[in-house]
């Protein structure tokens, strides 16, 4: 990709991170001590994979708000399976990667097929998979995770998580997917302009489907990657992803109205929201400054989009 | 040897029948003309062929086999490709990427870059375009766009290539060179179908035609050599190509040449008109022609305010006037605009027809109350359609349901009922049939007659010389002349080119 | 052919609201038919007790249903809208227990707290060009933030019982005062939207900005009323809920107040109001939100448990609009053979 445009974008996210670790370190020396610097790798890792669900679905034009409730649901079902069914954690972690291809089938058939916007399609099936999740759990947590799943999610190489190191494959992965493949590109033509797509012979139901199914699938890892971390199925997983996930794409420069994205800036954008978290625990600030720091992040993302825009504009004139 | 076959070919809208029984047959090493007027069916049967629509009746055969498109896909597998009229490109792509999305080079999915540069490449120079593939298309002009949109058509390497009105934005050099890759093609056994509305390049370039009026053949397959251009016109518009005369009675009668309705001075605006001086008397008809792309519509929209004026000075009624929003452009000084879009920006599909008249003067009709109910609504609504002859079962319909014409009508009503003095209509006879299409011009005719100063963006150039009084040539966002109407269609329509030519060969010299 | 269009038999076929009254003599039939159902075997029903306090959900949910249509006629989304009605209820609370102003006074502060903070939605989506989705997903979490941070997250207990008597009065035995407030907010909506300029120029906009904008309507000044109106009806809701509960609660509409994402979504949808813009139903919403609340009390009362009423939740909202979808199609379909 040699759009300059876009380098610069993330160049300048590249920048806030390593200049905000920098002044953060300076301040808080414990920023650097090797358990913050797990603790934050940790985070990333998770909502790395939330952002990236929500990115591939922001390429197509579209929204899902059901990523976090796929998540759950995925994470109960990984979890409960296990203790109830007793399944190996392979099967388990199979069938949980089945039910995210499956939920992400649904939103994308159903939003295709009937032309209606993905909002109130995974609106619905927010509430439907949450339901599930809630009817199956009754609000009570599955605790007894086998030890290897335990294992993993403490396990690690120095400050080094090994919950890290699937999403980083997922991240390489996905960066080649959008870049240089052949439905990486009918992914991002759908999304700015579905009429032009389809008249080069690109079949929308094809593509919104498999969008979803990747979205699904990444929303179902991230699931149960948070169960290892967590060490139970907790039916609360995923209840606050949605502001995450829409903030790490736009953050990143995702345009929303489809078309265009970057795997790099949205993982830059999860990098800059895991710092800012994380500096307001280290300065031992009310977590909840998290929630009114991160909307008006995404505020001031949107508004430096928008303030560029007129100055190209004007500029070009 | 036909490659293609069209029989019986019919299409439904809601409200009209787009295509009615249409044939035609196409053979390899050949290039068809496919002429009408706007709105007698030849995109829409354009995009049958292209499986974009699926005809309710008729067959289509491809090399001699029934097919039937469910998708555009189905037709590009048949061989079929086509520039549309519409601009069909991904403007966050690279001219390459545009050009080669059909059918990416790849191995086991992974794009071949080098491979797909080198494509595009020999696309565009076969087309003679000094055009890096690597460039995104959002910074490539108007004219640059259709060529890689021509060059994308190319890159199928169809038997079959359809162009719907490939030269609408093209110069007349960009366009001779066009031709001369066309002929190339037929030469080597492709079949094209052209679509344009100048018959000047059907006769450079085709060998036969077919011409569809109202959706039906007005003639088939014929071969180009047994019709001159009278007889081809006729064919088009169901009689003589002739300029009816217009009574000129009284119209200039108030006319005071000192104060013109609307006054425009040396005005340069934000997206790139330079220095456009005109102006228009009350119950004039002023013409303004260009080409796809020469910034008539856009000039029309930064007078009634949604475009940045950055110089000089308009004046409606000799007082300088300043229009931030049509709201000011409509209370303040009455101007009106009709789109050329009456679907997406004329009207509101899904609202009745009285809502979509009266929109204008909503804030006008409250009673005592401040209330507006659907009574006061419908009474003051009423006479316009009545006068514009809306042809509908109620006036509570849904605007959506009636056939092109009527909308148009609704669109028009609209500023009838704001009573605008200054009104700017845009391509006011785009895609709707003969008879509204007369009514129409006669309705200009009488607005004008009424004092209305009138500014009219047509691309139809019998249209023009017959209601325009004079006729302003805009290209690339300039004003390059204005020609006198003499409502003689030969000489004012080579007038017009002759400005427009010249202008190029000027650009050419540089 | 084309000139059967003005035969007096195509003439009834053309019902303008024939959409909407079927939608609406559908939820009617529909809550009349659910009624009856668990009249007879959810025990405890008809009880007076249950129907007031049926009511007085009811009545939340359709003002939560409003919040909502008001925006989706733009065109546009308000997730906000827990947030907006959570934060002006607790400065309502504020107003009245830390300032000792009257109820009356510090509720008509929380209802011009809610409008600002709708106006501040409406003024970034309009400004910025950008989705209202994105803006009031950003806004939701900072006014839920800030809120929780001003208050420490404790809540207001101590309000007028003269305020708090609203929410326990009832009529006849079986209504909650609470049901008045919603229908009469209703009426005023209905009136708006039916019988005024703004009202038309507001669907006008909301169906086709750009046609709009072009016959000189000022289509973002309705974003922003509509914008402000969704927060003084969310602020509405919050005081309901308020009186209701005897307190403020910084927990009343769950996490960034994400618990009325779904009700205030259900009521419009159900009652045939449009998410492209342009059409809205407020009889139908307010039935929308009256079916809801008749489905949940029902479900809650044959003890069905609490834990699977998302689902049900959920594929009511998926039946609805698909149910609509074919019936659009159907009637496209019909009205193309007419053409023939």
């Amino acid at each position: 990709m040699r759009r300059s445009l876009l380098n610069i974008d993330w160049l300048g996210l590249l920048a806030i991170a390593i200049a905000g670790s920098m002044a953060l370190a300076w301040y808080k020396p414990a920023f650097l001590s090797t358990h913050n610097l797990y603790v934050l790798m940790l985070g990333f890792s998770l909502s790395v994979l939330v952002a990236l669900s929500q990115m591939v679905i922001i390429a197509i034009g579209q929204m899902n708000l059901a990523v976090g409730a796929i998540g759950g649901m995925v994470a109960i079902i990984f979890a409960g399976s296990m203790e109830v069914l007793g399944l190996p954690v392979p099967v388990a972690v199979l069938l949980g990667i089945l039910i995210g291809v499956i939920a992400g089938f649904i939103n994308g058939y159903i939003t295709v097929k009937s032309g209606i916007s993905a909002f109130v399609i995974t609106l619905a099936t927010l509430s439907i998979f949450k339901g599930i999740n809630l009817g199956i759990t009754e609000a009570q947590p599955f605790y007894a995770i086998p030890d290897v799943v335990k294992q993993l999610g403490n396990a690690r190489l120095g400050p080094v998580p090994y919950l890290l190191f699937l999403p980083l494959a997922i991240v390489v992965l996905l960066t080649i997917l959008m870049t240089r493949s052949v439905i990486g590109k009918q992914i991002l033509a759908v999304g700015a302009n579905p009429n032009a797509a389809s008249l080069s012979g690109i079949s929308l139901t094809r593509v919104v489907v498999i969008a979803h199914i990747i979205s699904g699938s990444l929303a179902a890892i991230a699931g149960m990657l948070t169960v290892a971390r967590l060490q139970m199925g907790d039916p609360m997983i995923g209840n606050d992803w949605l502001l995450i996930s829409f903030a790490a794409p736009v953050i990143g420069g995702a345009v929303l109205t489809g078309g265009s994205v970057s795997v790099i800036g949205t993982c830059l954008g999860v990098v800059v929201i895991t710092l800012i978290s994380n500096a307001l625990v280290l300065l031992e600030v009310d977590p909840y400054y998290v929630q009114l720091l991160l909307g008006l992040l995404i505020l001031s993302a949107v508004g430096l989009n928008r303030y560029r825009e007129v100055r190209q504009r004007r500029a070009s004139a | 040897m036909t490659v293609l076959a069209v029989s019986s070919v019919s299409k439904l809208f809601p409200g009209v029948r787009a295509l009615d029984q249409a044939s035609f047959d196409l053979q390899a090493g050949s290039i068809h003309a496919l002429l009408g007027e706007n709105g007698a069916g030849k995109s829409t049967l354009i995009k049958i062929l292209t499986g974009v629509y699926t005809p309710e009746a008729g067959t289509l055969m491809v090399d001699g086999q029934t097919r039937k498109f469910a998708t555009p896909r189905d037709a590009l597998l048949a061989g079929i490709s086509a520039v549309h009229q519409e601009r069909n490109l991904i403007s966050y792509f690279s001219a390459a990427e545009n050009i080669m999305l059909e059918s990416l080079p790849n191995a086991r999915g992974m794009i071949n870059f080098k491979q797909m540069h080198e494509q595009a490449a020999h696309w565009l120079e076969s087309l003679n375009v000094g055009i890096d593939p690597r460039t995104p298309v959002s910074k490539l002009s108007v004219a640059q766009m259709q060529l890689v949109e021509i060059a994308k058509a190319l890159a199928q390497q169809a038997h079959i290539l359809l162009l719907d009105e490939p030269t609408a934005s093209l110069t007349p050099h960009e366009t001779t060179h066009l031709f001369e890759l066309l002929r190339q093609l037929r030469d080597n056994g492709t079949a094209l179908v052209f679509v344009s509305h100048k018959l000047e390049e059907v006769f450079e370039l085709c060998d036969r035609v077919t011409v569809l009026r109202d959706g039906k053949n007005a003639c088939q397959s014929q071969p180009l050599a047994e019709l001159d251009r009278q007889q081809l016109v006729k064919l088009m518009i169901g009689r003589e190509e002739q300029i009816p005369e217009r009574p000129d009675t009284g119209r200039h009668s108030n006319d005071n040449p000192d104060s013109p309705a609307l006054d425009v001075r040396n005005v340069d605006t934000l997206s790139g008109h330079r220095d456009i001086s005109f102006s228009l008397k009350k119950g004039e008809i002023l013409g303004l022609y260009g080409l796809v792309g020469s910034g008539r519509s856009e000039f029309a929209k930064a007078l009634i305010g949604l475009d940045t004026i950055t110089r000089g000075e308009i004046r409606l009624d000799s007082i300088p006037a300043t229009i931030k929003d049509v709201r000011t452009a409509l209370a303040q000084y009455r101007m009106g605009y009709v789109s050329e879009d009456r679907k997406s920006e004329g009207l509101i599909l899904e609202h009745s027809i009285t809502s979509n008249i009266a929109i204008t003067i909503w804030d006008d009709l409250k009673n005592s109350l401040r209330l507006l109910g659907n009574r006061r609504e419908t009474a003051a609504a009423q006479p316009h359609a009545q006068r514009l002859q809306v042809r509908t079962p109620s006036l509570q319909q849904q605007v959506g349901n009636l056939s092109g014409g009527n909308q148009q009508k609704v669109s028009v009503a609209k500023w009838l009922a704001a009573r605008a003095s200054v009104l700017i209509i845009d391509e006011p006879t785009v895609g709707i049939d003969i008879n509204t299409k007369n009514y129409l011009h006669e309705l200009i005719w009488q607005l004008a007659s009424e004092g209305t100063a009138i500014l009219l963006i047509s691309s139809d150039m019998p249209e023009m010389t017959l209601l325009a009084d004079r006729i302003l040539i805009m290209n690339d966002f300039k004003l390059t002349g204005e020609v006198a109407n003499t409502r003689d269609y030969e000489s004012v329509s080579q007038a017009i080119m002759s400005t427009i030519h010249q202008q190029d060969t000027t650009l050419e010299q540089h | 052919m084309t000139s059967h269009t003005t035969t007096p038999t195509e003439a009834s076929r053309f019902r303008p609201f024939a959409f909407l009254t079927s939608n609406i003599t559908g939820l009617v039939l529909l809550i009349a038919l659910l009624a009856t159902f668990y009249s007879m075997y959810a025990t405890g029903f008809t009880s007076k007790f249950n129907l007031y306090t049926m009511g007085r959900v009811m009545a939340i949910d359709i003002v939560i249903g409003f919040a909502m249509m008001v925006v989706l006629v733009t065109g546009g989304l308000n997730l906000a809208v827990g947030a907006i009605g959570v934060a002006a209820a607790m400065f309502g609370g504020w107003a009245m227990e830390s300032l000792g102003l009257h109820w009356g006074f510090g509720a008509l502060l929380a209802l011009a707290f809610g409008g600002v903070l709708g106006a501040i939605n409406g003024l970034a989506t309009v400004k910025t060009g950008v989705h209202s989705f994105v803006i009031t997903l950003a806004t939701m979490s900072v006014y839920f933030g800030a809120m929780i941070v001003l208050t420490e997250a404790e809540a207001f207990r101590a309000l007028p019982k003269d305020f708090t008597v609203i929410g326990k009065t009832r009529y006849y035995g079986f209504v909650s005062a609470l049901l008045p407030i919603a229908l009469a907010t209703g009426a005023i909506l209905l009136v708006l939207f039916r019988y005024t300029a703004l009202g038309r120029k507001i669907k006008a906009a909301g169906a086709n900005p750009r046609a709009a904008e072009l016959s000189g309507i000022a289509v973002g000044n309705t974003v922003v009323f509509c914008h402000c109106l969704s927060g003084v009806l969310a602020a509405l809701a919050g005081l309901m809920l308020t009186a209701r509960n005897g307190a403020a609660l910084p927990s009343m509409a769950g996490h960034v107040g994400q618990d009325w994402l779904l009700p205030s979504f259900l009521a419009p949808v159900l009652g045939g109001t449009l998410l492209t813009g342009g059409t809205l139903s407020v009889v139908g919403t307010a039935l929308g939100a009256i079916l809801v609340s008749v489905i949940t009390t029902g479900l809650l009362l044959m003890k069905f448990a609490d834990f699977w009423l998302n689902l049900f939740l959920g594929l009511i909202l998926l039946a609805a609009v698909l149910l609509d979808r074919v019936r659009s199609v159907y009637a496209a379909r019909r009205q193309q053979m007419q053409v023939d």
